[in-house]
């Protein structure tokens, strides 16, 4: 699934260049990892991307949404009962592609390497030079950028040097050489009063890395935002609402989010988001309980809110409400 | 922007030139460094076939680390502490020659 992502999203040449850019971080992680815990799920998982992607929904009004495009004159077609269920198939396969989650990598490790130290040309420059290695057909994660210091010392450049020079000569669309400054903390409160969050998400993705510093930063921090003022809604049937479900099980504040799939009338998307959250933290309380007995819907949730939440009292409220519309529903 | 080029040895220094290997420039940019950029394939593809290197540009891969530094990168590195240092003797003998003055 994230394979497919690539050659979608990051453009024709990432199939060179960018191709060994996911494998190899993913590798290098495991690799940091030294203990083998092969029990613990991961991000690319196909049960956690299945559960994530289920209650990611599918609302094709709102991923087919108008952009603003140039202004075009419609089309209009005329279609049997049996065209417009093909096209709207086919609508259904588009919007599967446009919800192809982006990648969550963890921050990648600074580059501290030392080639050369040539003291004795200290003081002949008063800049330092940076050395890019413009082969095209290297990928980007392993091509030669060296920095030749003011004090003589020929070391590897760092992570922003690289992802600056890489910009420079190999320019990628809708990435600038030095992010805009709206990617700052300070700034990004005011777009996020605006609840422009998907529109910045995505500024974020085509601008950075994935496992750079500065993408974990700004997306943790939108996440945060949007939990602490309950704006779920904005993300759902956008291909960011995974990534934002998996930080949160793994922070395991995902009380706002039950609530707020409740009080919707959501209940499958609830049971879902335990079970991954029960899948991540199998060690848990009501991980244990739920294995025992077995236990799915309704019981599910109402263990879980007893065992691992904090706002138990309102949650148990919105479940109650939710059941109470539901027999009203059934009565009459 | 100079440009590191491969190119007949009879043609002029900004004339039509074979391939274009690189470009250096000599302007420091807002975060205060010399960009300069090498097709290292190209390079290898040219250095194999027999193409010599001019002093300026083995200067610059010397300085790059694909080369061992240039003599004369070392050289003028020592002249250049060498000046200093006859420049900073003279000026402290300047400065303590009119103290003695004034102290008499």
């Amino acid at each position: 699934m994230v394979g497919g992502l690539r050659r979608g999203l990051w453009g024709r040449r990432g199939l060179s260049q960018a191709t060994g850019s996911e494998a190899e971080a993913e590798a290098g992680e495991r690799e940091a990892r030294n203990t083998p815990d092969v029990s613990k799920p991961r991000f690319t998982d196909e049960a956690v991307q299945s559960l994530l992607y289920k209650m990611t929904g599918l609302n094709l009004e709102k991923i087919f949404r108008p952009l603003k495009q140039k202004c075009k004159p419609a089309t209009y077609k005329t279609m049997t009962d049996a065209q417009l269920e093909e096209a709207t198939e086919k609508a259904i396969e588009e919007a599967k592609n446009k919800l192809k989650m982006p990648p969550v990598l963890s921050e990648r490790e600074p580059i501290n390497d030392v080639l050369a130290e040539d003291r004795l040309l200290e003081g002949t420059e008063t800049v330092k030079y940076v050395f890019t290695d413009l082969t095209y057909s290297t990928p980007h994660r392993e091509r030669f950028i060296v920095v030749r210091e003011p004090s003589g010392v020929l070391r590897k450049a760092s992570w922003e040097e690289r992802d600056r020079m890489i910009q420079i000569f190999f320019p990628r669309e809708g990435r600038k050489v030095i992010p805009p400054p709206m990617f700052k903390e300070k700034n990004l409160v005011q777009v996020l009063h605006q609840d422009r969050h998907e529109d910045i998400l995505n500024l974020c993705i085509s601008q950075f890395e994935p496992d750079s510093a500065d993408y974990i930063r700004v997306h943790h921090q939108i996440y945060d935002d949007i939990d602490k003022t309950a704006k779920y809604d904005l993300l759902r049937s956008t291909r960011h609402f995974g990534g934002m479900v998996w930080y949160l099980v793994n922070k395991k504040t995902t009380d706002g989010l039950l609530m707020d799939m409740i009080q919707r009338d959501l209940l499958d998307d609830a049971t879902s988001l335990i079970s991954l959250y029960h899948m991540v933290h199998p060690e848990c309380q009501s991980a244990k309980e739920a294995k025992e007995q077995e236990l799915h819907g309704v019981d599910l949730i109402k263990v879980f809110i007893k065992t691992e939440s904090q706002k138990e009292g309102y949650i148990e409220l919105a479940l109650q409400a939710y059941q109470e519309t539901l027999t009203n529903s059934e009565a009459s | 922007m100079l440009l590191l080029v491969a190119a007949h040895n009879w043609r002029a220094r900004d004339g039509p030139f074979l391939e274009q290997l690189g470009c250096c420039d000599p302007m420091p940019n807002s975060h205060g460094e010399k960009v300069v950029g090498i097709n290292m394939e190209r390079l290898r593809h040219w250095l194999g076939t027999g193409a010599c290197v001019s002093r300026p540009a083995e200067k610059l891969l010397g300085l790059a680390g694909f080369f061992p530094l240039h003599p004369m990168t070392i050289t003028g590195a020592e002249r250049l502490r060498k000046a200093r240092a006859a420049e900073a003797a003279r000026a402290s003998e300047a400065s303590a020659g009119p103290k003695e003055d004034a102290e008499e």
